[in-house]
């Protein structure tokens, strides 16, 4: 897949660049408005990370390019504004998704696969992970032609986990995907050990390989390898 | 004291004190000139008696007229000293202007005694007129003196509240505009009304103090703002960095322990920021795009969403859920419910209760926790937290601020070690 990440601020960038970048994946970058709207207009993207307050201009003008040529390309909008002032508008000028700074990085990444899988459906809603196959509309999960039942959570999880195969994704991460800021009342991440668990006695008991392993007590890291 | 009822007061004292010394000054001054008008006549008769005896060196003859008595006496020679005398004046029955009377009787009287020598003969003489007449005129000056202050008192009384009332309009106009001041409001105080020099003055400094109040307090809110905003990119990059590291090699036990309070400051610090930033967007009315909300919908949804973290401190919440629809921004509404009940968990024991009631008239989240009563005086103040939460401190401070902004009100109460936290809808 193809990404371009127009951020003005450097240390931001390169994270995510080095985030995204793996084999089959490309990614571009973009720190100004005027090189920005180059690129834009230039090339073919499966998703534009925007920010929206950028030197030379606004990410909204960006935007609004983008949706006035009709480019098909996916758009993610990243700002440092409240949520509540830009995500109206940002949303009604047609971007796909919106996250607020900071993020974590795997949070971003699965918004954005999700992102691409939406702009890429068609007709196609399945996605597939070795023997585990993701019915993205019924919500439902085979592995091997096998129906697992899973929990709303665990799902999520799951889908989260496909979606940074191969990160480290940290228990902050995951507690703020699932569980968004009512978080901050639980220090210890005791449960999502239990919900880890959960979905890795699940997925192993329908006959998947263990995927999940921990990662020195951080996070957790979704890898085939 | 109010403003009329001390200048009420102090006016009528004095216009009752000055009337009643001008009264008796008036009384005295009318009897005076009177009397002495009564001794001029009584000169005149003696000028009279002196001509005639003067003339005819007899004495006249002593007839009664009105209102008028002479009597002479015989006195050795030298003996009677010339002198006005207040004495009383006897009528006879059925004689003078009163003829209703029909005994003899005293009225009050102004005498000249003095002396005269007619036909060799040394006479004293005594000339008496009555003075009831001069008495009534005093009597009915003096009565309608007294109606005349009354009547001035009762106009004074009655003008005095008319005007005052009228005169300080505008500046019962200027205390509401004060009492409905609000600093985070964009509404000016107006320009009153008046052409008394004093209330336009005052008004000119109520204008001007309220609009410096108005722009240090904007500058301030930005001030605030604008540093959240300043702080989100180096945090964005710290995160994005942990993130980033956390993809390199092995770490040893201590790495990870380190990298993990890192990321829980991290996320502490982003989250008292975002606080931070939502309160000066709800203080400022900036947020809108309301709609309409089911409250047990949301506060189902939340309880399925905090499913784990109940079971993780083994509480046992019980949910009594009627029906009830606002309109509010759902932004908004969310971080309204997910702090109170978030509240109620982090304050609890493990293994203790959560009670959610939600009526048409208020919500209220029951929990255990301390068997203390929370001081209230504080509880809804910025960074006010006990020494055991791990929250940012603002959690309440948002709440009620929510709650004022959609005209709710959020009281706290302590009772049956229950720790209750009400949202009234209609306040």
């Amino acid at each position: 897949m193809k990404i371009l990440i127009i951020e003005d601020e450097r240390g931001l960038r390169e994270s995510i660049e080095e985030y995204f970048t793996e084999a089959g994946n490309v990614c571009e970058t973009a720190s100004g408005f005027a090189e920005a709207i180059s690129k834009v207009n230039m090339y073919r993207y499966d998703c534009i990370l925007l920010d929206i307050t950028l030197p030379g201009g606004t990410g909204i003008d960006i935007l609004k390019n983008i949706k006035e040529n009709n480019y098909p390309d996916g758009v993610l909008i990243l700002s440092a504004k409240n949520s509540l002032d830009d995500r109206l508008e940002g949303l009604d000028l047609g971007a796909d998704d919106y996250l607020v700074k900071p993020f974590h990085l795997s949070e971003l990444r699965a918004r954005v696969m999700a992102i691409i899988r939406r702009k890429t459906f068609s007709g196609n809603n399945l996605l597939i992970f070795n023997e585990i196959t993701i019915d993205l509309l019924a919500k439902s999960i085979k592995i091997n032609n096998q129906l697992v039942r899973l929990t709303r959570k665990e799902y999520a999880l799951l889908l989260y986990f496909i979606a940074n195969k191969g990160k480290v994704v940290s228990k902050n991460a995951i507690a703020e995907h699932l569980w968004g800021d009512g978080i901050d009342m639980a220090n210890n991440f005791d449960f999502i050990y239990s919900h880890i668990k959960n979905l890795r006695k699940k997925l192993m008991e329908a006959g998947s390989h263990d995927y999940i392993q921990a990662a020195y007590g951080m996070g957790y890291k979704f890898t085939d390898q | 004291m109010k403003l009329l009822a001390r200048y009420n007061r102090v006016t009528l004292i004095t216009t009752i004190v000055v009337m009643l010394v001008t009264g008796v000054i008036y009384y005295f001054a009318i009897h005076l000139i009177l009397i002495n008008d009564v001794d001029k006549d009584l000169e005149v008769e003696e000028n009279e008696i002196f001509e005639y005896a003067r003339q005819n060196n007899s004495l006249p003859q002593v007839f009664e007229s009105n209102d008028q008595q002479i009597s002479f006496f015989d006195a050795t020679p030298g003996s009677v000293q010339r002198h006005y005398l207040d004495t009383l004046y006897k009528t006879e029955p059925g004689s003078g202007r009163r003829r209703h009377h029909h005994h003899e009787h005293y009225e009050s009287g102004r005498g000249l005694i003095t002396y005269v020598t007619a036909g060799g003969k040394y006479h004293g003489v005594l000339i008496v007129k009555s003075t009831v007449e001069t008495e009534d005129l005093v009597k009915i000056i003096f009565i309608i003196t007294i109606a005349v202050i009354l009547l001035l008192l009762l106009t004074l009384f009655v003008t005095n509240r008319l005007l005052l009332t009228r005169l300080w309009q505008p500046f019962h106009n200027l205390l509401k505009e004060l009492r409905l001041f609000n600093v985070a409001d964009t509404k000016e105080i107006p320009e009153l009304d008046t052409t008394i020099d004093e209330f336009k003055e005052l008004n000119q400094a109520v204008v001007s103090m309220s609009s410096r109040v108005k722009s240090d307090y904007k500058d301030l809110k930005t001030f605030t703002e604008n540093a959240s905003h300043e702080l989100l990119t180096p945090i964005a990059v710290i995160n994005s960095k942990l993130d980033t590291l956390l993809q390199t090699d092995n770490f040893s036990q201590q790495q990870s322990k380190l990298l993990n309070d890192l990321y829980t400051a991290v996320s502490k610090l982003t989250r008292l920021n975002q606080s931070l930033l939502l309160l000066v967007k709800i203080e400022n009315h900036l947020v809108e795009g309301n709609v309409t909300i089911n409250l047990r919908a949301v506060i189902d949804e939340l309880i399925i969403q905090f499913e784990e973290i109940f079971l993780d401190k083994q509480l046992k919440v019980s949910c009594d859920l009627k029906d009830k629809e606002v309109t509010a921004n759902p932004y908004l509404i969310d971080v309204l419910l997910n702090n109170l009940l978030s509240n109620a968990i982090r304050h609890n024991n493990t293994g203790g209760e959560i009670k959610i009631r939600l009526t048409i008239e208020q919500l209220s989240i029951k929990n255990t926790g301390e068997n203390e009563a929370i001081q209230k005086d504080h509880l809804f103040k910025r960074f006010q937290k006990s020494s055991s939460s791990e929250g940012s401190g603002l959690g309440l401070t948002i709440s009620r601020e929510i709650c004022e902004n959609l005209g709710f009100s959020l009281v706290y109460d302590f009772a049956d070690n229950y720790h209750i936290f009400t949202v009234k809808f209609n306040s």
